[in-house]
């Protein structure tokens, strides 16, 4: 059925903002380190989408999404410094260990975040995408519209400078 | 070996003992540690539920703004408006600006957003006022420095390719079949010939008929001309020659000399005499200049 997933279709333009806002903001969070600017840039890439609902397939609305996105981001964000502040996943807690773990990894954790701040654009974000998200380097490196080769090296490349960075922070 | 077992690790297809192998390194070791710790990490602050609210109310306003009630009383209303606004448009649209230095002049002036351009000597641009604020974009004939104010996307169209840039310094020469853009800061895109380059602060690019023939990195922080002084890499005589008629205002003839011999160097703006010698001598080419028939550069 083809109409099935027209985006112009109230029920179905809602699904994708469910389904795909969060990964978005992420994907821009990633690139700028500012959220108020993030949740901008979600709001606008969907406001295009609506506008463009007749035009967009369903099955084309994520790429365009990220395209969008990623011209917004490169017209108004791209020459900024970026610090990114991340915050912690409430996991299981830790309250078991000695207080020195503790301590070296809130140092460990903090060293992490700056030097993730000091990553290349390109490398934070297909780094993140894979840590954070959990997204595989083939979905990646879709996105992105680069090869799943492309994303092994950024992978290694910001691994790589991480620890350098973390050693000498 | 390792590498591809990090990637696996990475895309969570390892086994348990391939993951013992990986760990036997201090590097690879380091490095599950600073992935695992990331992958604990979350961004910041995303309120999907107050998103999703507010997008429903700027969608409700941009349905509004093309839902209209035409009543046919009331058209030719409208109709003369519209020819107003039609006229107005027209009006605002068509406020052409052209700025042009002359001979042995140098020219700087402010665009409609503070954005500042200097023209070098025989040079031209072109842009609309009416419509600066919502797109901007000139056009460029001969060469000119541009010191952007940050905002929007920045076009400058010459006949040979467009340079695209946000908020930067950089320099573009379009002359003859010799196209040289330097970009001082920020980021730089050039388009020309179905290509799309990027050029970052502190590299200049040179094209020649549709094709790079240079890229180099660039010193200073503003092109020679700026300081009265023209610079060149690896350009041909016709050129230089030219450029030295633009600056002085003056005739030079080329006599038993081949024009597209290359010459690199610089030369001054404020004595001629000097700009002649620092041109001839490294070419060893020599110079005459007559009052009546002006300048000739001859070869031996």
């Amino acid at each position: 059925m083809p109409h099935e997933d027209n985006v112009c279709k109230e029920s179905v333009y809602n699904q994708l903002f469910r389904k795909l806002s969060p990964a978005i903001y992420n994907f821009i969070y990633f690139k700028c380190g500012n959220a108020a600017r993030a949740e901008d840039l979600v709001q606008e890439a969907f406001i295009k989408l609506w506008e463009n609902c007749a035009k967009v397939p369903g099955e084309k609305a994520k790429s365009f999404l990220y395209t969008v996105c990623n011209n917004a981001f490169l017209n108004e964000v791209a020459h900024e410094k970026v610090v990114l502040k991340f915050i912690k996943k409430t996991g299981p807690s830790i309250n078991e260990q000695s207080p020195q773990y503790i301590l070296e990894e809130k140092e460990f954790e903090q060293k992490l975040q700056t030097a993730l701040s000091n990553l290349t654009e390109a490398q934070r974000t297909a780094f993140l995408m894979n840590r954070i998200e959990g997204k595989k380097y083939r979905e990646i490196a879709e996105i992105l519209d680069i090869s799943v080769k492309a994303v092994e090296k950024r992978m290694s490349q910001a691994l790589e400078s991480l620890r350098k960075d973390i050693k000498n922070i | 070996m390792s590498e591809k077992l990090l990637h696996k690790f990475l895309n969570h297809e390892i086994t348990e003992a391939e993951l013992e192998t990986l760990k036997a390194s201090d590097e690879y070791r380091d490095y599950i540690k600073i992935a695992s710790h990331t992958a604990d990490l979350q961004t910041p602050g995303f309120d999907s539920e107050r998103l999703w609210s507010e997008l429903t109310e700027k969608k409700k306003t941009t349905e509004k703004k093309t839902v209209k009630v035409f009543q046919y009383r009331s058209l030719m209303k409208y109709a003369a408006v519209f020819v107003l606004l039609l006229a107005g448009y027209f009006y605002v649209t068509n406020l052409d600006a052209t700025v042009s230095a002359g001979l042995a002049e140098k020219r700087s002036f402010n665009l409609p957003d503070d954005s500042e351009v200097v023209l070098n000597a025989g040079s031209k641009v072109n842009y609309n006022i009416g419509s600066w604020n919502k797109e901007r974009v000139l056009s460029l004939e001969g060469e000119a420095f541009f010191d952007v104010a940050k905002g929007k996307k920045f076009d400058v169209e010459t006949t040979q390719g467009i340079v695209s840039v946000l908020g930067t310094q950089f320099n573009v020469q379009s002359r003859n079949n010799h196209f040289h853009v330097s970009c001082y800061e920020g980021l730089v895109r050039v388009s020309f010939n179905g290509e799309d380059i990027q050029l970052p602060a502190g590299n200049s690019v040179i094209i020649e008929d549709g094709n790079i023939v240079a890229r180099q990195e660039i010193s200073g922080t503003q092109p020679g001309w700026m300081f009265d002084e023209s610079t060149f890499e690896n350009m041909t005589l016709e050129n230089v020659v030219a450029e030295m008629e633009r600056q002085y205002g003056v005739d030079i003839t080329l006599d038993n000399v081949d024009e597209k011999m290359r010459f690199s160097g610089a030369f001054t703006h404020k004595d001629l005499e000097a700009a002649l010698k620092t041109v001839c001598v490294p070419l060893q080419l020599k110079y005459t200049i007559d009052k009546q028939r002006g300048i000739t550069i001859y070869g031996d």
